[in-house]
Formats: structure tokens, C-alpha cells, sequence
């Protein structure tokens, strides 16, 4: 079972914001950015409670802290594939902009630092939500910026990288030792060492095996109807009701 | 037969049987016919003691705005607003009104939203057209009409003061709502401006792009032809749009799929006499949005449909479904036009930049962006489907020869489509719970280059055809 406004890491007093009327209380933004660093320290996600603080945001402009709302986007990149990252987009000021049109991007210039951090996340959140996890890889290296946007999410890398190996693992029953080096962004000892020891994978030469799993059996059945004596009710009752 | 194969996987599309569904559309024409049950609200009134002036007021919050109203009337009207709303809240006790009708509650939570959203969206409008000085130095001097925590003020007190989530959770309990109503609750009145104040939250928060809470606010409303908003066609039509739309934007096509479609269906079948009602133009347009909105949800996320909304929805969107379902870069644009034709006035909640025209995003643009990223990630899914349904087992390098383009990125495109058809489905409990369920009968694992493809086939299904024949000789 899962529901998106429950979250096991989530301690009681924001649980207690969260669902009273104090989560639009200007006063509790500072409560939740705390909660948003501890996130980022110990490597929970609460996409719930840091859409409440996106809103507070959004009804506060005066009150938004560029800082927190990147590491909040920040950490929505370690959950892909999901709407995290969308449902935060989504409550950000408009003139942010994230998707710049290419005439746009060239006026990025006199965009402010904020819009350009939110549209440099945003397109890593594209790479990884559209799996060109190399491109991810060569764009997150290709600036310093970006290095500075994830600094204060901790284990960052090694989020992706887990992320990543997950939904390979659902795909993959085997796969080239050459392409999760471009994938994982990983050299090939080092890749041998994750696999092997994070994933649980084999290492066989040049291919990596991925044990079965449920999602990438892919077998083929087939599904037979579903027989309940409660469909024959009507029959069995004319039994008795007309005695042949 | 693959249509078959679907049904059966989704056992609880087609779970609602047309007995319940006619004994609905039954129970809508007594509605309409006289407002039974609704007799309680009339016993309450007050000897006459509400004056003309109060009456004039609450006709005037049910009653829409003249289109080309002034920013003055508009002023007005928020003001004629807080003060009936203040009335019922903040006097002495629960106040007795003699409301115009049954549908009063609705009506004045409706319209109240629909002022709100369109006061923000011609805020806007001036702020970017820098046409009409005086109007934008009126808006700029009252930055607090029409402000959001006003309105989200009024609409939760009227929750609070209704203790309308306790009543309901009693109801779903089993137990008598009335004996957690309290003073307030027991009262037709407040219970009504309660009830239908968490329609218009779910509503407020959808158009300010908070969709989590938005369906988060309906917790203790069971969806349901008996639930309470049932009874007022606007508002169950409003309800279903809305948490359809938010589902949509989680990514939760088939719940948003399943919402639509049991709107649809119960308006094709109570359509022929609802004609000439005072809100057929308005649901017809609705009804025209959420067959738009469910191509688009089928598009992403193939689904068989209830045979009569798949026929209205060829007759109506043929064409731009076809496209859609196909796919491909030819398909974007027509993603767009019917998002943004279907999509709620989205808007901003605070006053925007007078100073700065140019740096005033319309909040349906910022919506429609985010949307068509995730569209434009998916767009190959189509393609990647139609070619491997022909397949057992095929070579990455041969199928991304086909299709030209680079083995790397057909790998991208099957990794992408295989996380797509895992959705995160409802069960039971809220509307933001759910299960984790394939949706697709086509699944497919790579071994180094090689495609595995696997299909999920429906046995025959015999019983029907085995009790029909039954039926017919015994």
C-alpha cells in the first residue's frame, strides 16, 4: 500500500502542521526548511510535507528561501521516475520558468541565479525521468553549478546511482558491463564493487547478470476467468423454485 | 480479444452495474421533479426574520457576475461576501436563514470560487496588458481583495464550524453524524456550506496547482453515487472533473480514467432531460473538457473504455485521438491544444508584478509546460508497443534499425516505457492511496541485446455465455 501523504520517516510535530491549518502559517516555514535539511542529511524524502512548504512559498513570495526550494527539487531528483519532481514544479512562481524556450535561453543571462537553478534541475530532472542516464551524467559534470546545487544533499551520486541500478534491474536480465559504466557514470572496478556488493549482482567478463526479479521475468500467461457459485445463484434458485 | 484481456485485468472498470446506474439516473429525475429530502432545510427558517436587505444578499452571492462587470462591482461583491460570510460565522450562535433554495449552498461556494479564480486570472491580464492605468493602480492599491488566505479562510471555517469531516467519518463509521454535528453542524445550512466548502477546496487547491492536497481534502468524502454531492448535478460533475484532473497530474492515469469515465457515463445517460436546465451550457462544455482530458489519459496509458464514451469520444475527438494514440513528435501539438482547452483556469495566488509586465506568466502556460515535459518523455511509448506486439523475441539493434535511431537510445525508450506501465493504482481508503499495478499487458526483459517480449492473454470467458444459454433453454 501506498499513499502519497504518508511518509514512515516523518516525525510527529510535522504531522501534526501537516494536517491542521497551521501548514499555511507563515510562522512554520522555518520548521519545515529544518525538516527539508534533515532530509537532505539523512536521506529520507517527504514529497508531501515539502509541497506544504512550496505552498507557504507560494502564497508568501516575500518569504521563499532559494536555497531550500532547490535542495527540496534537489532531493525530488532522487526519486525518479515519479511526479515528485512535477508536482514541485508545479507550485513554483510561474516567471520561473523551468522549461526555457531556446529564445528564452539565450536572454538566460539576465535571468535571475534562482531561475537558472531551477531550469539547470529541471533538466537533469528531464534526463532521468526520459532514462538517458549518460546524458545525466555528462550534464551534471558539465558545471560547476550543478556540483553546488546537489552539494547539500548528501550521498547525491550514490542515490542516483541506486535509483538507476533499480529500474535497470527491472528491465535487464543481463546487460553490458559497458553500458552501466555510461549509465552509472562508474569505472569498471569500481562498477564491479557496486554491483556485486550494493545491487547483489553477477559480474561475468564483460556482462552483468541481474537475478530474476518480478518485473523483468516478463513471462507470458494467461489470465482465466474468475468463477464465483454466486454467479450461478439465479440458476440454482429456478431449481428449486421450478422442480423440473 | 485484447480489449478483452484488459477488461479482465481491470476488474473494477465495468464493476458498476446498470441497475445501480439506472437507479441513479431514477433518483436524479425525482430530484429534479421536487427537492425531497431537502424539505428540512424550508422547516428551518426564521419567522421572517431575516430583512429584504439580507435576502437581497444571499441571492446576490448565488448569483453570477454580468460578464463585463466593473472592477468596482467586483470589489463589491467580495466585500458583499465577507460580510454574509462573517454573518453566518461570527454571530451569536448559529444563525436561521431563509435560504432562496436547496441548491443555495452549492451555488454561493461555486459562484464565490469562480469569482475568486476569475478576479485573479483579470488581475493578471491587466498586470500583463499594461492597457488600463487606473485598473491596474486600483488592483495594485488593494492587493488584499480577493486574496487567497481570505478565501481559504472563509472555506475552512465553514468546514470547522460544520464539523463536516467529523459528521462524515461518523457516517463512513456506521454511527449518527448528528452526535458530532454539534450546535453549528446540526443545521441544514452549515452542514450544506460545510459539505460543499470541501468541494470548493478541492477545487481552490487544483487551481493553484497544489493537486496532492487537493485530492488529500476529499478524505472523509466517499465517491459514490450516495455521497452527498451526488445530489446536485454541478457539484458532482465539478467533484469528478477535479479529482479526475488531479489524478492526472500525479500520473495516475487509471484512476483519473476511472473518474471520468463514471462522470461520463452517468451524464450520457441523464443528458435527455437535463436539457433547458440554467447550467447545460456550462456541464456540456465540462462534459466536452473531460472527454478531451480522457483521450489524453488514454493516449498515455492504453485502457478499454466503457463502449459508450469511446463512441462519443471518436464522434467528438476522433481525430485528435487517433494522433495521440499513435504518437511521435506529430503527436505534440495535439497534446497541447486539448490540455490547454481542458485544463482549469490555473492561477496565481498573489498579485502579480505591475511594475514588470513582461515577467507575468500566465499559470495555464506554467502548467501546460510541466505537463508537456512529461508528454514529450513518453512520446515513443506508441511506437515501442506497436512493434514489439508483433515480436517474441527480437534483437535490440535490428528494432532500432527499424525504427532509426541509436541502439542507446532505444534502450532509453524501453526503460521509459516499462517504468510507464507500472502505475501506482487505488484500492481502498483515500484517494491518495493506492497499490503499485502493471498497466499493460505487454511486458518485455532484455537479456544483453535480445528483447524478450511476453504478452498477458484473457482465457476464454465461458460463463457468461454458458449462463445466457442457460437462461435461454432451462
Amino acid at each position: 500500500m501506498v499513499a502519497f501523504d504518508k511518509c514512515e520517516t516523518r516525525p510527529a510535530h510535522i504531522e501534526a502542521i501537516l494536517s491542521g491549518l497551521d501548514r499555511y502559517n507563515p510562522e512554520t516555514t522555518t520548521v519545515f526548511q529544518d525538516y527539508v535539511a534533515q532530509q537532505c542529511e539523512d536521506r529520507s524524502f517527504d514529497c508531501y510535507a515539502n509541497l506544504a512548504l512550496l505552498k507557504l512559498f507560494q502564497f508568501n513570495p516575500h518569504l521563499l528561501q532559494a536555497d531550500t526550494v532547490t535542495n527540496i527539487l534537489a532531493k525530488a531528483l532522487t526519486v525518479f521516475p515519479s511526479a515528485a519532481f512535477s508536482l514541485c514544479l508545479a507550485l513554483l512562481p510561474t516567471n520561473t520558468q523551468p522549461f526555457p524556450t531556446t529564445s528564452e535561453a539565450q536572454a538566460a543571462s539576465q535571468t535571475s541565479d534562482f531561475v537558472e537553478s531551477v531550469q539547470k534541475l529541471t533538466r537533469l530532472n528531464t534526463l532521468l525521468e526520459s532514462a538517458q542516464y549518460a546524458q545525466f551524467w555528462s550534464t551534471l559534470n558539465s558545471d560547476d553549478l550543478y556540483a553546488d546545487l546537489t552539494a547539500d544533499v548528501a550521498g547525491f551520486e550514490e542515490l542516483v546511482r541506486i535509483r538507476i541500478a533499480v529500474e535497470v534491474g527491472k528491465t535487464f536480465r543481463s546487460i553490458t558491463a559497458e553500458n552501466l559504466e555510461s549509465w552509472l557514470d562508474m569505472r569498471r572496478d569500481a562498477l564491479d564493487k557496486f554491483v556485486a556488493d550494493v545491487c547483489g549482482w553477477k559480474v561475468d567478463g564483460a556482462t552483468v547478470h541481474v537475478p530474476t526479479n518480478k518485473e523483468n521475468e516478463a513471462r507470458s500467461e494467461v489470465k482465466s476467468e474468475r468463477v464465483g457459485v454466486e454467479q450461478f445463484g439465479r440458476v440454482i434458485r429456478r431449481g428449486f423454485e421450478q422442480p423440473a | 480479444m485484447s480489449y478483452d484481456e484488459r477488461a479482465n485485468a481491470r476488474p473494477n472498470l465495468n464493476d458498476e452495474s446498470d441497475v445501480e446506474e439506472e437507479a441513479m439516473v431514477n433518483d436524479y429525475r425525482e430530484q429534479v421533479n421536487f427537492d425531497d429530502g431537502m424539505s428540512e432545510l424550508d422547516r428551518t427558517t426564521s419567522n421572517g426574520g431575516a430583512g429584504q436587505d439580507l435576502q437581497a444578499q444571499l441571492a446576490a452571492a448565488a448569483t453570477p457576475l454580468e460578464y463585463q462587470a466593473t472592477l468596482e462591482t467586483k470589489f463589491a461583491s467580495y466585500d458583499n461576501y465577507c460580510s454574509l460570510f462573517h454573518y453566518i460565522l461570527n454571530s451569536d450562535g448559529p444563525v436561521d436563514l431563509e435560504v432562496p433554495s436547496y441548491y443555495w449552498a452549492w451555488d454561493v461556494i461555486d459562484e464565490f470560487i469562480y469569482q475568486f479564480e476569475s478576479f485573479c486570472r483579470y488581475r493578471n491580464r491587466v498586470a500583463c496588458g499594461g492597457v488600463n492605468e487606473e485598473e491596474a493602480q486600483l488592483l495594485r492599491e488593494n492587493p488584499n481583495t480577493w486574496g487567497c488566505y481570505s478565501v481559504l479562510n472563509v472555506l475552512y471555517s465553514l468546514i470547522q464550524r460544520s464539523q463536516i469531516n467529523e459528521q462524515l467519518a461518523a457516517t463512513k463509521r456506521g454511527d449518527d453524524p448528528l452526535t458530532v454535528a454539534g450546535e453549528y453542524g446540526s443545521r441544514p445550512l452549515y452542514k450544506m456550506l460545510g459539505y460543499f466548502s470541501i468541494i470548493g477546496l478541492l477545487r481552490v487547491h487544483c487551481l493553484l496547482g497544489d493537486f496532492s492536497l487537493a485530492l488529500k481534502t476529499l478524505d472523509d468524502i466517499e465517491m459514490n453515487k450516495k455521497a452527498m454531492f451526488a445530489r446536485v448535478m454541478a457539484a458532482h460533475f465539478t467533484t469528478y472533473y477535479y479529482v479526475g484532473f488531479s489524478y492526472m497530474m500525479m500520473r495516475r492515469y487509471g484512476d483519473a480514467i476511472r473518474m471520468f469515465s463514471h462522470i461520463l457515463v452517468y451524464v450520457s445517460r441523464t443528458k435527455n432531460f437535463q436539457k433547458g436546465g440554467n447550467n447545460y451550457d456550462a456541464i456540456a462544455k465540462k462534459n466536452d473538457q473531460m472527454y478531451a482530458l480522457i483521450a489524453i489519459c488514454v493516449a498515455l496509458h492504453p485502457t478499454r473504455l466503457d463502449d459508450t464514451i469511446h463512441s462519443a469520444l471518436r464522434e467528438k475527438y476522433g481525430e485528435q485521438f487517433y494522433r495521440m494514440q499513435k504518437g511521435g513528435p506529430e503527436a505534440l501539438p495535439v497534446f497541447e491544444e486539448l490540455f490547454r482547452s481542458s485544463c482549469p483556469k490555473f492561477i496565481n495566488p498573489t498579485p502579480p508584478d505591475f511594475d514588470n509586465p513582461a515577467s507575468n506568466v500566465d499559470p495555464v502556460d506554467h502548467h501546460t509546460a510541466i505537463f508537456m515535459d512529461e508528454v514529450k518523455n513518453t512520446l515513443f511509448n506508441p511506437t515501442i508497443r506497436s512493434y514489439l506486439k508483433l515480436y517474441t523475441t527480437m534483437d535490440l539493434k535490428k528494432l532500432a534499425g527499424f525504427l532509426e535511431v541509436s541502439p542507446e537510445q532505444l534502450r532509453s525508450w524501453l526503460l521509459v516505457n516499462k517504468q510507464r506501465s507500472r502505475q501506482i493504482r487505488w484500492v481502498e481508503g483515500g484517494l491518495l492511496d493506492g497499490e503499485p499495478a502493471i498497466a499493460n499487458d505487454l511486458d518485455y526483459a532484455l537479456e544483453d541485446d535480445l528483447i524478450h517480449v511476453s504478452e498477458t492473454k484473457a482465457g476464454r470467458r465461458l460463463v457468461d455465455w454458458y449462463l445466457r444459454n442457460l437462461a435461454r433453454v432451462y
